[in-house]
């Protein structure tokens, strides 16, 4: 291969890279404006007025459409600081059971071999193919019959059985991976079952905990149906619940609607940053790998290493067509 | 599964466990560290049965092909974290650290988290880990098949150094045989969940008792012939040879033998001149010693092992002359007609 036959293949084929990555940015970033556009809509017009909404959604807030008055009725009228409450205990101590019992579970499924090991796991996780609200009648006749109605913890207790098919599913799959040594070191180190699951095992699972306690978080944060069935009441209504009475039958009160939905945005955004770090630390550890870190040098060679890397990949497997000009460099 | 396994390893010494993948030496070295559960038989260490006893009681360490390094705690606390677990006095701890990180050459690493560590270093992490608890017994679980060629070589040395300098008694499993060899006071062959043979290395080496541990110990392997008996049931023909007298006590006269030298014991003469003759298929040369592959027929691959100046080309016939004393002979069974004298070197 001659030198000037390689350079313009090496020309073209960085100029492939240059217009593939403007397309995958491009459609990504279409994507996130997508799914971010309602959620800045909300936002915008909860500091608006109620003409400023209707005559112009799109519009930033200005002179004349400015307004706090939708937060100002949020945190007068109504009880929106017990909604608020009540949201946090319900979702807080579901996820804290969800993560805590799913993991249990996980462990024991993948640690420990017992008869119907296979067939538990079955039953754990038939949950994900059953919508809880089907049995929704059923729940409300046995938490009246419990005497739980209107209570947070008739909340909690639906959301922990919603929420543990999932997490016993991904995390039993995730604990099977774990190296068995490591279990058995610890066992050999004297620790209880117990501990082994807390102070060994735990801290391997942590960054999927957090996985799980989000995708199980969302849908508690949100939901509407079991605390309108099941705590209705007014000590017990959850924000979702509590946004409501914005919601007349003739006359729906937008900016205090939109100004709780803002806020009730605040702690779902708090839940994703444990799950966002760690990528975001990965994608930075990547680069700085290497035994002295801080050497001008190696941090560029490091970090040329660390951006080229997904092209070179691209090239190799992706397209078979391209093999034989690698093999001829 | 173990069957019918009676082995007494005494104080201070190294016993390995050998034999090939899925053999039960794994499953032997763990049950001995309670971490699989006997259904039959005793375990006893120290003279106290230890059955239901928890492994943490056992007075052993162990050191896992994985390092099992806790990723989240730096060097210092994968080593304290057993005698911290115990309950044990700060100082004492820190004493017994840093005595285990000087003897593996870990002072500059204790701040270091077990990613940040090397293949090698984690392993020597992993074995202070158990000297950290001063135990009775190490327990190795093939703790160099994770490393690269060189790295073993130097790791087995070290090990080797341990042992004299605790004196503490070491199980140690491999599949390697020349881990084996090296390392062990006694090796313990194993297959499919039996003992094969227990001995000293060179007694496994000059004396195996049968035809699977002749072929297990050493490197090239054994070379096996099938061959005819006459006389006492002694003198036996292989490939058309001329009678070879096998100095083993003779048993019986009837049935198949099987004849086997080692690459090493085979001397090459010329054409006419040994006990064979045969063709040279492949030489393989590694510059200090010579690899020549012979085909024998039906009995496959046979090799001798050479110096590195030998001339001998593929193509080439060569005589191959049989040392009555290096030669081996096993019945149907595979079990070894015994010797009539020991080697010079096992006594």
């Amino acid at each position: 291969m001659t030198d000037t036959a390689s350079s313009n293949r090496a020309r073209a084929s960085r100029a492939k890279g240059v217009s593939t990555r403007v397309a995958v940015h491009g459609v990504l970033a279409g994507y996130t404006l997508i799914a971010i556009f309602p959620v800045v809509l909300v936002i915008l017009n909860s500091f608006k007025n109620r003409r400023g909404i209707f005559t112009d959604p799109l519009g930033l807030p200005g002179e004349g459409t400015f307004s706090l008055e939708g937060y100002a009725t949020v945190l007068t009228q109504g009880d929106f600081a017990t909604y608020f409450s009540n949201s946090l205990i319900v979702t807080v101590t579901a996820l804290f059971l969800i993560l805590l019992l799913g993991a249990m579970a996980a462990h024991a499924l993948a640690e420990y071999r017992f008869r119907f090991n296979t067939l538990l796991g079955i039953y754990l996780i038939l949950g994900i193919m059953v919508p809880i609200r089907l049995g929704t009648v059923a729940i409300l006749e046995l938490m009246v019959d419990l005497n739980l109605v209107n209570t947070l913890l008739a909340l909690i207790l639906v959301y922990t059985a919603q929420g543990l098919p999932v997490a016993v599913f991904i995390l039993t799959e995730f604990m099977r991976t774990l190296s068995r040594d490591i279990k058995d070191c610890a066992r050999v180190d004297g620790l209880s079952e117990y501990r082994i699951f807390f102070e060994v095992v735990v801290p391997l699972i942590r960054p999927v905990l957090a996985t799980v306690a989000v995708f199980s978080m969302i849908p508690i944060w949100n939901d509407l149906w079991f605390p309108l069935i099941l705590a209705s009441g007014d000590a017990t209504k959850t924000v979702t619940l509590g946004v409501q009475q914005f919601i007349g039958q003739y006359t729906v009160n937008w900016s205090a609607v939109l100004a709780s939905l803002s806020i009730a945005i605040l702690p779902v955004l708090g839940a994703l940053r444990p799950v966002l770090a760690p990528a975001y630390r990965r994608h930075h550890i990547g680069r700085r790998q290497g035994l002295t870190p801080h050497h001008p040098e190696v941090r560029r060679s490091v970090r040329t290493h660390a951006t080229r890397r997904p092209q070179v990949l691209w090239r190799g497997q992706g397209d078979p067509r391209r093999r034989p000009a690698n093999q001829g460099r | 599964m173990i069957h019918g396994v009676d082995l007494q390893i005494k104080d201070g010494e190294f016993v390995v466990f050998v034999g090939p993948s899925g053999c039960g030496k794994s499953t032997l070295l763990r049950m001995i560290a309670g971490l699989e559960s006997i259904t039959g038989g005793d375990v006893v260490i120290g003279g106290e049965q230890v059955n239901d006893i928890a492994p943490a009681d056992r007075g052993i360490a162990m050191v896992f092909q994985s390092y099992a390094l806790y990723p989240h705690k730096d060097v210092y606390g994968n080593m304290a974290f057993a005698l911290r677990h115990a309950g044990e006095d700060k100082a004492v701890i820190e004493d017994r650290v840093r005595k285990a990180a000087d003897i593996l050459g870990l002072q500059d690493l204790l701040k270091r988290r077990p990613k940040e560590l090397s293949g090698g270093q984690r392993q020597r992490v992993a074995i202070g880990r158990a000297i950290v608890r001063d135990p009775e017994i190490f327990l190795f679980d093939e703790p160099l098949s994770n490393l690269d060629a060189a790295l073993r070589v130097q790791m087995r040395v070290e090990i080797l150094r341990l042992h004299q300098r605790l004196e503490t008694t070491m199980v140690y499993v491999t599949h390697d045989q020349v881990e084996a060899m090296t390392l062990a006071d006694r090796i313990v062959v194993l297959r499919d969940g039996r003992i094969e043979q227990v001995g000293t290395p060179l007694e496994l080496y000059h004396h195996p008792e049968n035809r699977f541990v002749a072929g297990f110990i050493g490197s090239p392997r054994m070379n096996f012939l099938a061959a005819e008996r006459s006389g006492d049931g002694t003198t036996v023909t292989t490939q058309g040879s001329a009678p070879i007298e096998v100095p083993v006590s003779p048993r019986d006269t009837q049935g198949p033998v099987t004849l086997g030298i080692r690459p090493e014991h085979v001397e090459l003469v010329a054409p006419g001149a040994g006990d064979l003759d045969a063709r040279v298929l492949v030489a393989e040369r590694l510059g200090g010693e010579t690899f020549l592959h012979f085909d024998l027929g039906d009995e496959g691959d046979f090799v001798v092992k050479t110096d590195g100046g030998a001339t001998h080309q593929s193509g080439d016939t060569v005589g191959l002359s049989f040392p009555p004393e290096a030669l081996h002979l096993f019945d149907a069974e595979g079990m070894a007609f015994a010797p009539r004298e020991r080697h010079a070197l096992i006594g």
